[in-house]
């Protein structure tokens, strides 16, 4: 049977590969027409190079929660989303996590979906934080996660403006603006170890855990030599904590 | 009446003659559902077409039929292994779908996989809520 580049589960050629180890001793790597960065983890001694994953591992959050998105592996099913609706009260006209979709064509012309599941990246820098006058929204000194003070929320929509990603909306019932907090005060806060999302994914797509942990399994997946791992809209320079790989 | 009677039964025996040959037709080599399927069961969704299946792939009914397919769409899906596992053991599409006969079924996961989008572009769904997708 012919090989179909689709059937090797990293997505990356060797010439690709080059121009991102080439351009990732400067710092970055630029994947599929610039809008991505390849964090290609390097071996250790090369670490160095790595100026980006650096920033990652030198938090001050413990845990560091983080997901790591296998993203070749959703099939759009949407069970993220309705575990998310059903767990943190989401109305129909906004959401704390959907799935983009691009169409692609294979090597032999069939077309195919590629599935991008987002949610808010709880970045290291993150903007929408900066421009709240009110301080409605925070980052959380231990986990890292970016949380919403409903009653500080005057809804002047300044973070939805601000967001790189689009993962706010304004939620007409609470009068504030809503967005994903990776379940913590109706999950995490109770004891449970994911996110709804991730506990509902079928197909292991939503990878949630602790970034602190050199043991866990989102550290592990983040650090292969040979896999290409990207983060969205890098150049806004927010470090987003929500990685990207096709595993 | 008795007119009437004998009417009715000449009725029904050409109602019956007209779904007659409609059933042999029905069986015909080359007579198979032009619409794709679409399962919905274990996840929406997944398309199966006919058409790619026989045309493209040279298939005849005789190759999934009715091993490892009932000939009534729907018929698999109501079983409780009908999900990915069976199919990596070769039950179901793994039959052929192995990386011998055909792409394995761990690969390309979106060719037959089209998901909730793809559901409602085939059904004419509209997505609710946020006006973005």
């Amino acid at each position: 049977m012919k090989v179909n580049r689709s059937d090797k589960p990293n997505f990356v050629t060797d010439e690709e590969r080059r121009e991102f180890l080439k351009l990732g001793l400067k710092i970055t790597g630029v994947l599929a027409g610039g809008s991505i960065l390849s964090l290609v983890p390097l071996p250790e001694d090369e670490a160095n190079a790595l100026v980006e994953l650096e920033g990652y591992e030198k938090t001050p959050y413990k845990p560091h929660y983080v997901m790591v998105i296998r993203q070749n592996h959703c099939v759009d099913c949407e069970k993220c989303k309705e575990a998310c609706k059903k767990t943190n009260h989401v109305p129909d006209y906004g959401y704390r996590t959907t799935i983009l979709e691009k169409m692609a064509e294979d090597d032999e012309g069939k077309k195919f979906s590629i599935f991008m599941p987002v949610l808010c990246n709880h970045c290291l820098n993150p903007p929408c934080v900066r421009v709240c006058p009110t301080k409605a929204t925070t980052k959380d000194p231990k986990t890292g996660i970016v949380v919403m003070h409903y009653h500080k929320c005057i809804g002047c929509k300044t973070c939805m403006a601000a967001c790189p990603y689009n993962a706010r909306y304004f939620n007409e019932e609470k009068r504030a603006i809503d967005k994903c907090n990776f379940c913590w005060d109706t999950r995490l806060s109770k004891g449970e170890k994911l996110t709804a999302c991730s506990a509902a994914c079928p197909a292991h797509v939503r990878v949630f855990g602790d970034f602190s942990d050199k043991n866990s399994e989102v550290w592990k997946l983040v650090h292969q030599p040979d896999k290409a791992v990207w983060v969205l809209r890098p150049e806004t320079g927010a470090k987003p904590c929500i990685f990207y790989m096709n595993d | 009446m008795i007119e009437k009677g004998l009417k009715i039964f000449l009725c029904v025996m050409f109602l019956c003659c007209v779904l007659a040959v409609g059933a042999a037709s029905g069986e015909d080599d080359e007579d198979y559902p032009q619409e794709p399927i679409i399962f919905t069961k274990p996840v929406k969704a997944v398309v199966f077409d006919h058409k790619l299946h026989v045309e493209e792939n040279g298939l005849d009914c005789d190759s999934c039929h009715d091993d490892p397919f009932e000939m009534a769409a729907g018929t698999a899906e109501e079983n409780k292994d009908f999900n990915m596992k069976a199919l990596y053991e070769g039950k179901y599409c793994g039959q052929c779908h192995d990386g011998d006969s055909a792409f394995a079924s761990n690969t390309r996961c979106t060719l037959c996989h089209i998901g909730v989008k793809g559901y409602n572009r085939m059904t004419g769904v509209k997505p609710k809520g946020h006006g973005h997708e």
